[in-house]
């Protein structure tokens, strides 16, 4: 049998037409990124789930049975409820408050409050609780001995090792989620709906409570359910303030199963709720916020008015001020003083005004020297390889580059609804045997941090290429530039200060990282917050105070630049 | 310069067929639009014709050779052609100049050649005043006249245009569509426009198709498209009409009913007893209060009905008419000079040419 030779040969050009016109260059760039996240986010959920159902006997419940018998860890899951239940109350009540006073009223110094919100957002949660130990410690806490030398009493006025204590400092870093979400809201409802009830005959309190509050019901319940989920998730204020009086949540018990002797097996087990937790209250909040949260509120800005607050204006303010000195002011006031004093309980004299502390920490002490080094060498290495992991997927995602990229962000979000430490459980498990292994090195921090803070890289680029309109890059390409060129030419120079942001908020997330790197450190890589939570063990406050306002100081620095950065974009507001 | 063939082409999203077996030849040098509603795909033809979207079924050719079907796709960036998009997309980080000599620098010409061939074109399009600009410091037309510099510049043998004036007012939408025929003329370049905009597509091309739920449902001279709609839909959306519904008696007329007759345009496809749409523009119908004038109207041919006016809006440059037919209870809109008043309640005649009277498709 014979084919004509113009035949084969036209065959021939065809195929060779499939094979290679067709064949994007960058095709195995994209598909490489999205294989590499799903791995990194489905090997330590797996890691869990298998080690938590596999006893010496094989399959089976005996690891679930144990964690779900035993009352002292009934009693560490019911601290975490009732804990968290109270944290979300307090934060709604402060968060909305403010967020509601800054946005909708004629409040004095609202940048300024805004701005102490911020500080309260970055502080870390476990170095507010290292400083609310030292300002109401039973004993040698500030506030205590001020009381006692005012009034000649005998007992302490406060103790912050209870769980009121617990859930009081716990609430003051939980509040700025809440006020954000509803200061957006606020933003959002147009003075317009606002005098619809007006000209019917509602007053500006009535209006307050019949339209306005309502309006934001959906983000209060979202801002209650953010707010429990983070306390719930935190490890280093209850394991500050918790331990010592011994009230055990389930991040520390978790903690403590890592403890000599380790038990993984449970560790696994007692993970798997908290996970169900917050999948089960995530999707709740989407149900909620996404059945009427936006329909009424979106849309154009409108006309908004500032509601005068009268002779309540300054009481408002002095409310403000109190809440903010709760969450700043003392906080800060007492690490000031704690760096910068020989003994940190007696006055700040100059007797007792030292340098020593930071010359101690950054140079003589090897642990917190290393830790510094380590701390920044993982902020950055996971800064720029997130940022550019998540400026790739959020392209693929956003230009629905691969078949299904929809279901990829599902992976890569995945993080938001994994609590830190339970992501070091899996990570634990999964790095520390064949057939990679990485614990003992720094790497599998790395990763840990890497895909903690996918997410929030990931938002922050995917919404910075939702602002960059596709047909920029289409207008490249069809006068002549491939993909990669049209990347590198129009779409990255672009989307720079969106990058560099997804960066800075990166390494902000990573350098006050504790709950991950808690389980995950070892004597040679320990970082910042390890040490900080080690130190107080030694009783080293000054060292820690030094550490604390490094890391602080850090983070505003950054926060800082970006906002100058953002502020100054020329092409900001542009057509195109 | 290039001739473009569509043949069977179709692009599903899903289920739908965005472009659904669409067929259309283009000449070398000709200026056609696809005109229609939005989501009737014209968009996704532009973007398919482009190399952004694979068909899923069919072929289009340029000079003979395939360069999209289910199975092959040369990327935009090797088709020779240029595009003008909705959103001007003038890169916001380049300056006017950068941004139209962007494309001969991927070409890699000489530096001299290209600032030759920038201004040159800067020129044609009257901004050579504004090269050193940044696009945020220009109004939309200006930039829009970025965008047309900087598609041209590269000599492209296919030029896209995706509804190009739908961002901008109106004096300058009437403005820049004689500029796009102005620069259609001088370049000849062969040129697929989309629009919804009528008036753009009578002004700019030399053939329209008319689209309708992903197919090209008439395709024609602009006067052929407007005078001789072939289905109701073009009637509707091309200019202002009155659909009269009735029965073909022969080739030449239809009963609407109660006795009342219409003389049309022959059309010879169609059996008598069928049910038919006539197209009548509003601008075809003659009004007159005198009876002479009605009756010497008939005497030459053209359709009679009496009827009462039933309102009358003045839009300065025009009195727009409904005119109750009493037979029927049929309302006929009508548009007359400004000078031509009559007040409602009033007795009239409506004249109309056989020839205006044109008879369409249901779909």
């Amino acid at each position: 049998m014979s084919i004509p030779g113009t035949r084969v040969a036209e065959w021939v050009a065809e195929a060779r037409g499939l094979g290679f016109k067709r064949f994007d260059p960058t095709l195995p760039v994209w598909i490489a990124a999205a294989l590499f996240v799903i791995f990194l986010m489905l090997l330590p959920l797996g890691a869990i789930f298998t080690t938590s159902a596999y006893t010496e006997k094989g399959l089976s419940l005996g690891n679930y049975v144990e964690v779900f018998t035993d009352p002292a860890y009934l009693k560490a899951i019911w601290n975490s409820l009732i804990i968290s239940f109270w944290v979300g109350v307090i934060a709604v009540a402060v968060g909305s408050l403010l967020g509601w006073l800054v946005t909708r009223t004629d409040l004095p110094f609202k940048r300024a409050v805004r701005a102490l919100v911020m500080a309260s957002f970055v502080t870390p949660p476990f170095l507010g609780a290292f400083a609310w130990m030292l300002l109401a410690g039973p004993n040698a806490g500030l506030l205590n001995n001020w009381y006692r030398s005012a009034f000649g009493s005998e007992t302490a006025l406060v103790n912050i090792f209870t769980i009121e204590g617990l859930i009081f400092v716990m609430a003051l870093y939980s509040f700025p989620y809440v006020f954000s979400m509803i200061a957006n809201v606020c933003e959002l409802i147009s003075s317009d709906l606002e005098d619809a009830a007006n000209i019917l005959g509602a007053n500006k309190w009535k209006i307050a409570l019949t339209i306005t509050l309502p309006l934001t019901a959906p983000a209060l319940i979202g801002g209650f359910i953010v707010a429990f989920l983070h306390s719930l998730s935190l490890f280093g204020a209850p394991a500050i303030l918790g331990l010592p009086a011994g009230i055990h949540t389930i991040t520390t018990q978790i903690w403590a199963f890592f403890q000599y002797p380790p038990r993984l097996d449970l560790a696994a087990a007692f993970s798997v709720p908290l996970l169900i937790a917050t999948v089960g209250l995530i999707a709740l909040q989407k149900k909620l916020l996404g059945r009427r949260g936006y329909s009424t509120v979106g849309g154009k800005g409108g006309q908004k008015r500032l509601l005068k607050l009268g002779y309540l204006r300054w009481p408002a303010f002095l409310l403000v001020a109190a809440i903010l000195s709760l969450s700043v002011f003392l906080p800060y006031g007492i690490l000031l003083k704690a760096a910068l004093s020989k003994a940190w309980a007696m006055p700040l004299t100059a007797d007792n005004f030292t340098l020593g502390n930071f010359s101690f920490t950054f140079f003589e002490y090897s642990d917190t020297r290393n830790a510094i080094v380590n701390t920044f060498k993982l902020g950055i290495l996971t800064a720029t390889a997130g940022t550019l992991l998540a400026t790739l997927l959020a392209y693929i995602t956003n230009r629905q580059l691969l078949r299904g990229a929809r279901y990829l962000s599902f992976f890569v979000l995945a993080p938001l609804v994994i609590p830190g430490i339970v992501l070091a459980v899996g990570l634990f498990i999964a790095y520390t045997r064949p057939p990679i292994v990485l614990y003992g090195t720094i790497w599998i921090m790395f990763v840990a941090f890497l895909t903690k803070e996918m997410p929030i890289g990931f938002s922050q680029t995917e919404s910075t290429f939702k602002t960059i309109h596709p047909e920029l890059e289409d207008a490249t390409r069809i006068i002549g530039a491939n993909r990669l060129r049209a990347l590198k030419d129009v779409t990255v120079p672009l989307a720079r200060s969106g990058l560099i942001a997804a960066w800075s908020f990166i390494f902000i997330g990573v350098i006050r990282e504790l709950s991950a790197s808690i389980l995950l450190f070892t004597p040679s890589s320990k970082v910042v917050s390890v040490v900080i939570f080690d130190l107080k063990e030694e009783g080293q406050i000054g060292a820690i105070a030094v550490l604390g306002i490094l890391l602080l100081a850090v983070s505003f620095l950054i926060i800082l630049s970006v906002q100058w950065l953002a502020g100054r974009e020329f092409f900001a507001g542009s057509r195109g | 310069m290039a001739a473009v063939t569509l043949k069977g082409l179709t692009k599903k999203f899903g289920e739908a067929a965005a472009v659904d077996r669409l067929d259309l030849d283009i000449g070398d040098g000709e200026f056609v639009s696809l005109l229609g509603p939005s989501g009737c795909g014209k968009t996704t033809t532009l973007r398919l014709l482009a190399g952004f979207l694979q068909p899923d079924g069919g072929e289009i050719r340029v000079d003979q050779k395939v360069v999209s079907s289910a199975s092959v796709l040369i990327p935009p960036e090797r088709r020779n052609m240029s595009m003008i998009f909705q959103s001007y997309a003038v890169w916001p980080h380049m300056t006017v100049f950068q941004n139209v000599a962007y494309g001969l620098k991927l070409k890699k010409l000489p530096g001299g050649e290209i600032a030759k061939k920038v201004e040159r074109m800067l020129r044609l399009v009257r901004l050579e005043a504004l090269a050193a600009r940044y696009p945020g410091e220009l109004s939309g037309g200006q930039q829009q006249r970025v965008a047309l510099a900087r598609a041209l510049v590269v000599e492209p043998q296919i030029l896209l245009l995706d509804e190009p004036l739908s961002n901008l007012d109106a004096n300058l939408r009437e403005e820049m569509r004689f500029e796009i025929r102005r620069l259609h003329e001088e370049f000849r370049i062969t040129t697929v426009y989309v629009t919804h905009d009528q008036a753009e597509a009578m002004v700019t091309s030399d053939r329209i198709a008319v689209m309708h739920q992903g197919r090209i449902v008439q395709l024609g001279a602009p006067e052929e498209i407007f005078d001789r709609p072939r289905t109701r839909f073009v009637a509707e959306f091309i200019g202002k009409t009155n659909i009269l519904r009735g029965k073909l008696e022969n080739g030449r007329s239809v009963a609407l009913g109660d006795g009342l007759k219409l003389q049309v345009v022959a059309a010879d496809n169609l059996a008598p007893g069928k049910e038919v749409f006539v197209c009548l523009r509003p601008h075809s119908v003659r009004l007159t209060p005198s009876a002479e004038e009605a009756e010497a109207g008939r005497a030459k041919g053209m359709n009679l009905f009496d009827g009462v006016v039933q309102r009358r809006v003045y839009f300065g440059d025009a009195n727009d008419y409904i005119v109750e037919l009493p037979a029927q209870r049929l309302n006929l809109r009508v548009v007359a000079p400004p000078t031509q008043r009559y007040e409602a309640g009033q007795k009239i005649f409506a004249l109309a040419d056989p020839q205006q009277c044109v008879l369409v498709g249901e779909e």
